[in-house]
């Protein structure tokens, strides 16, 4: 089973979810297949951990990353760069928005409701078990209601992203797959995918599970992990 | 309860829930704003309060008032928002209150950026706000520490009857670990009737209470700064808190480091034993009273050539480890502020220098 996205994606869920992370990695696999992709930061609400910081490796593979202007890359002020609004008008064949989190993360999303209007729109909400308000199927609907009401959009598609970063375990990734197959049979939205880091992926139990898994190669580290080749999170940009 | 990931900032909040904190003022400021954003869902499901204040200002005097009246209470802000508190902290101090302070730092000075610094050792170690007083400060070095230290602080804080300040950078606030929760906390602030303002209703002794940091009378002025700096010399005695990483080997350089920069030290040990150089580190982790003794002695050790202090400052702490190398070995100084923190790669760069 391969992810086979076309169009527009958008990644969102509650705070701390890994919609980030998620979303890299997604652009990062949808480029394999040969796709022209465009990733864009809408992350208004997080001050660190951001698209941004994996601009150098995306733009490597041949991913188009929409950022907002260079001189507030480091801010914390809600801009939207209207590079944003110009991809959507002309979508690359993949288009993924990382939008922020939680119901004011998607805020942003209402404003872009006239260019989104008409256009394929997939939109995933990313749930992680491990966090402290997506641990029960109620706590899912509950950010599942807000992120629609305040994004004006709806809801087409779960994926869980179930992790305790290094300290996940294949058992972790069986318990969030688990809680969103009850989300699914709840609300009848699909479970498009589940995620991964290549090790922890080795050792899943592929019957077990009816949907594709996405490969999570970790891009947003702590500055200690960022050993070898790789720059210091914040270093990638003021190079 | 089983592990959760979490944001040190929403850590942070559930650890002074767990702590039996029922009262939280704060006002949003990057890089913290997480802890009142997870406070304002959570508190109110405990039974709790959660005011947004004005202004740090006015949040720095609804601690003291919830403090004064024997409350558990706890802010946040960072680092330009606890120059706006530091007046009320002198007043919490003078008048000998409880209250849990958290600091999650960002670069200054002046506005600064929003990105991880720890540019306010000086106004947290010694003194920020006017007059003899000193906080407890504790550092962790990332989330599940950030837990057991902000639950701690709330004890501390009610043994001392002293603002305890929580020193975190913007990483340790922003970055998500794995955390699992110590029982809560079930001891209740002793001797409260004695000095509280908490009503009379349910005392037998008739003593009213006074809270006041405005002593006229120059003889009384002069005890309350001798029972301040009684309790400080106690603190020096019983709560230093310090880890010695790799102090075991016969280490050629000791570094001097905390919070999120020690992380990164670390790393940069590991990588170093594997070219067979050893290097130690001494992490305090209480700011004030500072691991003196332990400084002085590690430092001592035949085979260490040089002592270095690494932090996402300018070179502040440095001053506080020369002082207790006693001149004894160099000391020398490693920093950055801007928000990039060193990579592993660069102290070990800086470090081989040295040798």
């Amino acid at each position: 089973m391969t992810i086979d996205f076309t169009d527009i994606v958008i990644v969102a869920g509650n705070y701390g979810s890994g919609k980030t992370e998620t979303a890299i990695n997604l652009a990062a696999a949808c480029r394999k297949t040969g796709r022209s992709v465009a990733i864009a930061d809408l992350d208004l609400v997080n001050p660190y951990f951001r698209t941004r910081e994996a601009t150098i490796p995306l733009e490597a593979m041949g991913i188009q990353v929409v950022l907002p202007d260079r001189q507030y890359l480091f801010a914390d002020l809600p801009i939207l760069a209207p590079a944003v609004a110009d991809i959507l008008r002309q979508p690359a064949d993949v288009t993924i928005l990382d939008a922020g989190g939680d119901d004011v993360g998607v805020t942003v999303l209402a404003s872009l409701a006239a260019v989104l209007k008409n256009k394929p729109v997939r939109m995933l909400q990313v749930i992680n078990a491990f966090r402290p308000f997506t641990r029960d199927v109620a706590g899912c609907l509950k950010i599942r209601k807000e992120i629609e009401a305040s994004g004006k959009i709806t809801i087409t598609g779960l994926v869980s992203n179930a992790n305790l970063m290094d300290a996940t375990s294949v058992e972790h990734i069986y318990q969030g797959y688990d809680l969103v197959q009850q989300v699914s049979a709840h609300t009848g939205l699909p479970v498009e995918f589940i995620t991964a880091t290549p090790e922890i992926r080795s050792q899943l139990d592929l019957n077990r599970i009816t949907c594709p898994v996405l490969t999570i190669d970790r891009h947003l580290l702590p500055p200690w992990k960022h050993t070898g080749t790789r720059p210091g999170s914040h270093t990638i940009l003021n190079t | 309860m089983a592990k959760v990931l979490m944001k040190g900032n929403e850590a942070i909040g559930e650890a002074a829930i767990r702590a039996g904190c029922k009262n939280y003022f704060a006002y949003p400021i990057t890089p913290q704003s997480e802890v009142a954003e997870y406070l304002a869902k959570r508190l109110p499901e405990e039974g709790g309060v959660f005011l947004q204040g004005e202004s740090e200002v006015a949040v720095g005097y609804m601690i003291f008032g919830a403090a004064g009246a024997g409350e558990r209470v706890m802010t946040t802000s960072s680092s330009p928002g606890i120059s706006l508190m530091s007046e009320a902290l002198s007043y919490i101090a003078a008048a000998q209150c409880p209250a849990v302070f958290v600091n999650i730092m960002r670069g200054g000075p002046g506005l600064g950026g929003i990105l991880p610094s720890q540019g306010d050792y000086f106004q947290a170690t010694k003194g920020g706000g006017h007059g003899d007083y000193h906080l407890l400060v504790l550092a962790p070095d990332g989330v599940q520490e950030a837990v057991e230290m902000t639950m701690q602080a709330f004890t501390l804080a009610e043994k001392y009857r002293n603002p305890v300040m929580i020193m975190g950078d913007g990483l340790i606030g922003q970055m998500m670990e794995p955390v699992e929760f110590p029982d809560d906390l079930k001891t209740e602030p002793t001797n409260k009737d004695d000095w509280a303002t908490n009503g009379m209703a349910h005392r037998k002794s008739k003593k009213r209470n006074l809270v006041k940091s405005l002593f006229l009378d120059p003889t009384a002025l002069n005890e309350n700064n001798l029972v301040l700096k009684a309790k400080y010399a106690q603190m020096k005695k019983e709560e230093v808190q310090y880890e010695l990483v790799n102090a075991d080997t016969d280490y050629q350089v000791l570094i001097t480091s905390y919070g999120t920069m020690s992380r990164v030290c670390r790393t940069a040990i590991d990588m170093l034993k594997e070219e067979g150089i050893e290097v130690a580190m001494l992490r305090p982790k209480t700011l004030f009273p500072f691991p003196e003794k332990a400084v002085f002695d590690a430092s001592g050790k035949e085979s260490c050539k040089a002592v270095i202090s690494i932090e996402m400052s300018m070179g502040q702490m440095v001053e506080d480890v020369e002082r207790c190398v006693k001149g004894r070995k160099p000391v020398e100084f490693y920093g950055e502020c801007g928000g990039d923190i060193p990579s592993p790669e660069k102290i070990i760069e800086i470090i081989k220098a040295l040798l």
